[in-house]
């Protein structure tokens, strides 16, 4: 117990003189889980107004899979993008495993569906009001749909800020497309893994209070967010 | 005609929602389309909108037949507005709500300006702009709404009943304003409701639906002066109405000659209206008049007005009858009674 | 109250964006998990990026983390250093994701060469391995010969034994071992509880054995870097079965061959070998690896 005491308080040091390696993970993590969900978020998000907007056989079908893709294993994931990038994969002319780009690809697709998902449930959750308004004051579709989107923002954002705290907090995909290459591809997750594995307690213990900090900004934000939409 | 309705039908999940209706509406009309809830207006009026694609037939507007989709039809559904059934006011001021619809069609910014304050000020809600839109009463929510489709200065105004979800007092008051702007305007209303008052006070031309086909279609006073089926005769309130078949020498129905002036052949129905049925105690025949002898059935008092059901044979006529006249024919229930009508109030269909 | 929240976010976002093209590749942190502290080097713009899979047993020992600067430095290149096992590492060999591995399986290797995908294969170091156990050693083995340790192991049922169970060169050996004590592997990987299988790199697995009270199996490096936070001590150290060699073999389609070319001359430096054989020393007053370039280490 003492021993665990100690090494928090070394951890605590270590956030508050602001060692480098923490937090240059830290940033690193960051940066590459921002860009994942906004790249996500760009494309995705575009793709839950088509299957919202549209309708087609399996629709229904389309949905509940996607729903049940929110919780899609990350090794899963991560295993099927490493299989795609690898040299010897269909795209491994591109060159991109064991690069943060390769991260940030995996963590595209981890959190496509809950991107995807979630915002088709804001835009549900507009019902036919809003978009009816909407085109019977002349909005053209796309105008309608953009207004739609900014209807329902608080929603959509919180979609986009799910997908970023799974994003930052996954493994499988950072490790395995990663490769958890000291300085390069090195994430706050993977380094907490390896920390503890070679005894390291006291710096993992510093990374896993920044993690912790960052899903609960995450939540605290969704949550507000919520709260303001019933208003 | 501004407005042409060709065969149109509907059908969602297998539901027949419009079946083959035909419809037009001129230009300057104030079109008033009625039906219990659940006939098909809504959807035939997001056809007529141009939001929704009905499954079969041809939609004309402004004389020109509209595509189910592209560039042509965004115009033609930009010269017109339709107010929902329960309109919803988008986040943020009054103001934005309403520049909204001209801002989509990219009118300058110094224009709206203009045109936002001076509509605002037509639905009296001058110094509203700033007002957050989910701070306002259900009455002025109804404003905004309607100068958020004024502004766009449509044709056409499509309304989806209005005023259902609003008290009396802001209900006469909206229709007030509506029959102001349509005398103003010149703009043409299409207005759905399932309450034939509305109709009445400010309807020119109108419609009246039943499961999804259109019952009888022509100016305010045809529809509920001349009701064509017994569904329409009903539906304007009217009561004694009975099958009938027409000979040479009159009409049949329920065993009695009634007589008429109508030249109506067949089957057919006749209606005659409860105010225009004399009861008496004794028979006075004349000529033009109808005569049957009757069992008074009941008394029942309706407002101001007496309804009595007398029993003839195989009908039951009802008369309306004043407090005095009851009175003073002393009438009770069993009585036998003369009743009598004149041929030419025998309303024929 | 929630549009300041937001705009606050969107501030924090915008700025990270705006700050981290130019930081976010310059921050190459020291090595986490070890005491190295030389300056990080920022990578040359351009520079060639070169990716060497190594076994768990020289990352965690923390050579690799010693090496890689160095390297750098020399070559101008960025040294991408995968931590695996042995199997693993051969693997990503196979598809040509990596350019250069250093394993310790000499049979795999040989095969791996064979079989094209290694250009040659180039011992660089070696040590033992070590079954090590909790002091109070309750199935006695120290002091026997590896084969005898684990007959007595699999027959008295005495003792946990935490094996790698990873496919790495630590497994490989103790498979070999299982087999020269005349069993079959995989008799002993369902005879029991007492055999448990890790599934993880070589620190990991001695916390585990520590924390258990088992025995392990373990490479002479890694143990003594972690021999200080453990209490399991060596018992079996003796026999030839127990030699651990270290060879660095480049890919046949390495993406950057001359640089890969590069690195096993780097390895196999005079300079280098010297600062293999005294790495550690300083520090845990024993030498970890023995350097054996251009040895010939065919009979052993």
């Amino acid at each position: 117990m003492t021993q665990l005491l100690e090494a928090f308080q070394i951890a605590l040091n270590m956030i508050i003189s602001g060692d480098p390696v923490v937090f240059s993970i830290a940033f690193r993590t960051l940066m590459i889980s921002l860009t994942a969900t906004l790249v996500s978020a760009f494309i995705f998000i575009p793709v839950a107004c088509l299957i919202h907007f549209n309708q087609f056989r399996g629709k229904k079908f389309l949905v509940s899979i996607i729903q049940t893709l929110f919780s899609v294993p990350t090794v899963l994931v991560g295993m099927l993008v490493f299989l795609f990038i690898s040299r010897a994969g269909p795209l491994g002319n591109l060159g991109m495993l064991f690069t943060p780009g390769a991260i940030v690809l995996g963590e595209v697709l981890l959190i496509a569906p809950i991107i995807t998902g979630l915002t088709i449930s804001a835009l549900s959750g507009m019902g036919r009001e809003i978009p009816d308004t909407a085109l019977s004051l002349g909005a053209g579709q796309l105008q309608m749909v953009l207004k739609v989107l900014s209807e329902s923002r608080y929603m959509v954002l919180t979609a986009v800020l799910m997908g970023f705290g799974r994003a930052v907090s996954e493994i499988g995909v950072a490790i395995i497309v990663g490769g958890n290459i000291s300085g390069y591809t090195r994430t706050l997750t993977t380094a907490i893994a390896l920390g503890v594995g070679q005894g390291e307690i006291a710096a993992s213990i510093a990374l896993g209070i920044i993690l912790l900090s960052l899903a609960m900004i995450v939540s605290l934000t969704v949550s507000t967010l919520q709260h303001s939409v019933k208003r | 005609m501004i407005l042409e309705l060709e065969n149109i039908s509907q059908a969602k999940n297998g539901h027949q929602i419009l079946s083959d209706v035909n419809l037009s509406v001129s230009r300057g009309a104030f079109f008033v389309l009625m039906g219990p809830t659940g006939c098909g207006k809504t959807s035939l009026l997001r056809i007529a909108g141009l939001l929704d694609k009905p499954s079969s037939g041809r939609v004309m507007c402004f004389d020109r037949l509209i595509p189910l989709r592209g560039k042509e039809r965004l115009q033609a559904r930009r010269r017109m507005v339709t107010l929902l059934q329960r309109p919803v006011l988008f986040r943020g001021s009054v103001f934005s709500n309403v520049e909204w619809g001209l801002r989509i069609r990219g009118i300058p910014l110094n224009e709206i300006n203009t045109k936002v304050l001076r509509v605002l000020e037509l639905v009296d809600l001058e110094g509203y702009g700033d007002r957050d839109s989910g701070t306002l009463s259900g009455g002025e929510l109804q404003r905004v709404a309607l100068a958020r489709a004024l502004v766009i200065e449509p044709s056409v105004l499509i309304l989806d009943e209005p005023t259902t979800s609003l008290d009396p007092n802001l209900r006469f008051d909206l229709l007030r304003r509506l029959r102001d702007l349509h005398s103003k305007t010149g703009i043409t209303f299409i207005m759905a409701t399932h309450d034939f008052t509305d109709a009445l006070s400010i309807g020119t031309t109108g419609a009246v639906m039943r499961n999804g086909r259109i019952e009888q279609t022509g100016t305010i006073d045809e529809i509920f002066y001349s009701p064509k089926t017994p569904f329409m005769a009903s539906f304007v309130g009217m009561r004694n109405v009975f099958p009938a078949e027409f000979r040479e020498d009159g009409a049949v129905a329920g065993g009695h000659l009634v007589r008429h002036t109508s030249d109506k052949r067949g089957h057919g129905f006749l209606a005659i209206p409860p105010e225009a049925i004399v009861v008496s105690r004794k028979t006075t025949v004349t000529s033009e008049r109808n005569h049957f002898i009757g069992t008074i059935e009941s008394v029942e008092r309706t407002g101001s007005i007496f309804s009595i059901s007398v029993s003839c044979g195989n009908l039951i006529m009802i008369s309306s009858i004043t407090r005095s006249a009851l009175t003073e024919l002393d009438l009770t229930e069993g009585q036998e009674v003369c009743i009598s009508f004149k041929a030419s109030a025998v309303h024929v269909f | 109250m929630l549009k300041n929240i937001l705009s606050r976010i969107l501030i924090v976002v915008v700025l990270f964006a705006a700050c981290g093209g130019q930081s976010s590749r310059e921050d190459a942190e020291k090595e986490l998990v070890e005491d190295v502290h030389t300056d990080s080097i920022p990578p040359l713009p351009g520079a060639i990026r070169l990716r060497v899979a190594t076994t768990t047993s020289l990352y965690d020992t923390g050579l690799w983390g010693y090496l890689e600067p160095m390297f750098e430095e020399e070559y101008g290149v960025e040294l991408d250093v995968l931590y695996a096992g042995t199997g693993k590492a051969l693997e990503w060999g196979r598809r040509g994701d990596v350019d250069v591995i250093t394993v310790h399986s000499r049979a795999r290797e040989e095969q791996f060469v064979e079989e094209g995908y290694g250009l040659e294969r180039v011992p660089f170091a070696y040590n033992y391995f070590l079954v090590v156990g909790s002091p109070d050693d309750p199935a006695h083995l120290e002091g026997m010969a590896p084969e005898d340790a684990f007959r007595t192991l699999m027959q008295n049922g005495e003792g946990l034994f935490v094996s790698r169970g990873d496919d790495s060169g630590t497994h490989g050996k103790e498979k070999a071992i299982w087999t020269a004590a005349g069993y079959d592997y995989e008799d002993v990987r369902t005879s029991g509880d007492w055999y448990i299988e890790g599934g993880s790199g070589m620190g990991p697995t001695l916390v585990m054995a520590d924390e258990m009270g088992a025995y392990t199996l373990t490479d002479m490096g890694t143990f003594i870097a972690y021999q200080g936070d453990l209490e399991l001590e060596p018992l079996v150290d003796k026999g030839d079965m127990l030699l651990n060699v270290y060879s660095v073999i480049e890919i046949t389609s390495a993406r950057n061959p001359e640089m890969a070319a590069n690195l096993r001359e780097f390895l196999t430096s005079e300079t280098v070998q010297e600062l293999i054989g005294n790495y550690g020393v300083g520090e845990y007053g024993i030498q970890l690896f023995t350097p054996c370039a251009g040895e010939d280490m065919q009979d052993i």
